[in-house]
């Protein structure tokens, strides 16, 4: 290789990795958008504070069904109860009540705690949570699904958050996290074969300028 | 229907609409599960006494750790020297987390959990005594905790936030000579490192022999960057008066502070700016800067929540009855601090660790509630101070005029107060009873502490308002006996120190073992004893070994009630 072909390379090479950092190669979701929880973690709550820093208005709740997911914007004016919570921030101007969310954006993490609270053991979760991927996909749905807990709210092979990965990760259109949540490989691992775009992040904040592209 | 049905019938719906009454209000308009945008905890309760409203001068503290299945087990951490340049690991140590004992106890295997994060080490460490969080170092620094939950906003999941509460007060024991620098020290280290992760709003109390401090800590919230340098948490400390007493029962007590008082209040830089931005606070809404109002809001006061928020008000009640506190008041507007009516002991303080609000309109065993035998475990819709679920208590008293390893005592209760009995540990020990650092709620375990603690109290529920009258007569002869003791014990020790060191903690070692093996021992054998005194729901005279055996005496109120409900569920005539 001669030394200006090895500088147009590396040229490439630096400018490939800075179109892949500010996100261009990012893939794109529709708005509006349901926020949830895989496994009932306080990740959830990140998730949606990212969404308001990053000025996009959604929907959430911590436990929807299929249902709640079809009547769209509003969830169907459910209110919140015990061990049961719904929000709603979608600007209802631009998505009025009842439009069909086009994305649903899965924290990924398990809480024995938290999975209490709301009445749900990993069983129960995991089959809400296949019940409600198979509608996602069914619906063409834009599935999301982010782990932003790091290394200490992994675990080994089939414990409580492994069980929460493997119910939404591989079924994912698009996968962001945070890299010590990723330390093992274990989220490139499910995304190479099914080539699902997967992002590294190091903090959640940088969740907010991933959200703004890909909802926007 | 017949009149008497009808009578039983109007009886029995009147219950029903009291019931659904508490029912109603059971979540409060500031639900524990934080449907009020509010993340709340509701299970420990710290109690603080200033140095000159305790009737032998020493500051005291509490806690009451009540998670119900955490670990239960301590520790002794050793003084050690570090040379420069050395580093300390910190770790993730969730309160709730538990492993299984095939993967090891707690405290051996904790450090799986790596936060990512080394510190500078300091040039010397203090020794410590450790279960949950520090609680007693050798300069007599000493901390209980509650938790009490802060705006969701601030809450701090993520890996960025290096510190768990835990940890923190680890480092406070191993770093502080004094409260204010313990308070400083967990404080700097939380913003440098960021805090929350397992943790959200806390309450530490945190004392010495002069003084007892109310610690408030919250997470920065989940997008706080160490890169960014603002700080990674936001805290505020406020000292009780010396001649005063406070409380937290879960719910932030720090109000309206002035920090130019430095003598009462110390805060993080952020501690209004960052309420300013995260909305929780108008600096043009011409009100005064109010900490809780901010950070940690809750509405509701013991009667609006049928009890559910009933400690606060209660322990002023006991302490300043002279007061007339209102149960009506909003918890939010009962004062931070007061005076008590009398100075108060060790033994008063265990006694309201023990209280379960008899008496009062939310007594646990009013009407019907406790079932013929007075049982205050089956009503759990007022949250009474002593928790049924109790893994442990613990009072520290720190006390000036007393060199710091005996001035320092950590006393201990396993399990639930009413039917533990308080064992205490000196700052100077070297080491503590074995019996106290192993065991789970999962495996019965005659090893643990706790399980001869647990024994007792599971044979009381029998028959409880006559088997805890024995219950009652243990405690006071082992915590009493031992309370006359232990001038005597301080005076012995004291000779020892001046004279040899080494000595004097091997003397306070051994003592406050051989107490702890003799309460625990007398704890098993009082297990057995209410195993046979009311073996079957009979009474069983053991000293006369007679052929007759009587019941305990099952009061006339409840066979009425029995009637009544027989009455009602009797099939119509037709």
């Amino acid at each position: 290789m001669n030394k200006r072909a090895f500088w147009v390379l590396a040229a490439i090479a630096v400018l490939g990795a800075g179109w892949l950092i500010a996100g261009q190669a990012l893939p794109k979701a529709g708005l509006p958008v349901l926020t949830t929880s895989a496994g009932q973690s306080t990740d959830v709550t990140t998730l949606n504070i990212v969404l308001d820093e990053a000025g996009i208005g959604y929907d959430y709740c911590d436990v929807p069904t299929v249902e709640m997911v079809s009547d769209g914007v509003g969830l169907g004016g459910r209110e919140s109860g015990p061990g049961f919570h719904v929000e709603s921030t979608t600007d209802v101007a631009k998505y009025a009540a009842g439009t069909p969310f086009k994305t649903v954006i899965f924290a990924i993490g398990a809480s024995l705690k938290g999975m209490g609270a709301s009445g749900l053991t990993l069983d129960s979760e995991e089959a809400r949570l296949k019940k409600l991927i198979d509608h996602c996909k069914q619906k063409k749905i834009f599935v999301m699904a982010v782990h932003i807990g790091g290394e200490s709210k992994r675990g080994p092979a089939g414990s409580d958050n492994e069980r929460m990965i493997d119910a939404v990760a591989p079924y994912a259109d698009y996968i962001v996290v945070t890299k010590d949540s990723n330390k093992d490989g274990r989220f490139t691992k499910i995304a190479g074969p099914k080539k699902i775009p997967l992002t590294e992040i190091e903090y959640a904040l940088n969740l907010v300028d991933i959200i703004k592209q890909v909802l926007q | 229907m017949s009149f008497k049905r009808l009578i039983a019938f109007l009886g029995a719906f009147g219950l029903a609409v009291l019931l659904a009454g508490h029912l109603a209000s059971a979540g409060g308009p500031s639900g524990p599960d934080g449907s009020d945008g509010i993340v709340r905890g509701e299970g420990c309760t710290s109690i603080l006494v200033g140095k000159l409203a305790s009737t032998d001068g020493s500051v005291m503290t509490t806690h009451t750790c009540d998670c119900g299945t955490c670990d239960w087990t301590w520790r002794h951490v050793p003084a050690a020297d570090h040379k420069p340049g050395s580093t300390r690991k910190i770790y993730h140590i969730s309160q709730y987390k538990t492993w299984p004992p095939s993967e090891g106890l707690k405290w051996d295997v904790y450090k799986k959990d790596s936060a990512g994060l080394e510190i500078p080490e300091v040039a010397h460490t203090y020794a410590y005594h450790h279960g949950m969080f520090g609680y007693m170092n050798e300069k007599q620094v000493a901390i209980g905790e509650s938790t009490i939950g802060c705006q969701r906003k601030l809450v701090n999941p993520t890996p960025a936030a290096k510190l768990d509460l835990t940890m923190l007060t680890l480092l406070g024991m191993e770093r502080a000579a004094t409260a204010r620098e313990a308070i400083q020290v967990m404080g700097s280290l939380a913003e440098k490192y960021g805090y929350g992760f397992h943790d959200d709003g806390e309450m530490l109390a945190v004392a010495d022999p002069n003084e007892a401090w109310i610690l408030e800590i919250c997470p920065a919230g989940p997008l706080w960057v160490p890169e960014s340098g603002k700080p990674g948490a936001v805290w505020c400390a406020q000292r009780v008066p010396d001649d005063e007493v406070s409380v937290c029962p879960n719910e932030s007590r720090i109000g309206e502070i002035d920090l130019a008082n430095k003598d009462f209040f110390m805060a993080s830089p952020n501690v209004v700016s960052l309420a300013v931005e995260m909305g929780f606070y108008d600096p043009q809404g011409g009100k005064p800067f109010n900490w809780k109002k901010a950070y940690s809001p809750v509405n509701g006061s013991a009667v609006s929540t049928n009890g559910r928020m009933q400690r606060l008000w209660r322990f002023f009640d006991i302490v300043a009855p002279s007061k007339k506190l209102k149960a009506e008041t909003p918890n939010m507007d009962l004062p931070f601090s007061v005076k008590p009516d009398k100075r108060i002991s060790v033994q008063d303080v265990m006694a309201m660790t023990r209280d379960r609000s008899y008496g009062t309109p939310f007594d646990p065993v009013l009407g019907i509630r406790g079932g013929p035998f007075k049982n205050p475990n089956y009503y759990r819709q007022t949250r009474v101070i002593d928790h049924g679920l109790a893994e442990y208590s613990t009072i520290t008293q720190s006390r000036a005029g007393l060199p710091d390893p005996i001035g320092g005592l950590v006393w201990i209760a396993f399990g639930s107060q009413d039917t533990s009995c308080y064992m205490p540990l000196y700052a100077g020990m070297t080491e503590i009873p074995k019996s106290f650092m192993v065991g789970d709620h999962w495996t019965f375990s005659r090893d643990s502490v706790r399980w001869a603690f647990d024994y007792t109290d599971f044979h009381v529920q029998v028959a409880y308002s006559e088997a805890i009258k024995d219950v009652q007569a243990a405690q006071a002869k082992y915590e009493g006996e031992l309370i006359a003791r232990l001038p005597e014990i301080d005076l012995q020790a004291a000779a020892l120190l001046k004279k040899k060191p080494a000595e004097a903690a091997r003397f306070l070692t051994g003592f406050a073992i051989n107490n702890a093996t003799t309460v625990t021992n007398a704890w098993w054998k009082l297990g057995d004893d209410l195993l046979v005194k009311f073996n079957r729901l009979y009474l069983y005279n053991v000293e006369r070994r007679g052929m007759v055996r009587g019941q305990p005496a099952t009061p006339e109120w409840w066979k009425k009630a029995t009637r009544v409900f027989d009455i009602l569920m009797e099939p119509d005539k037709k």
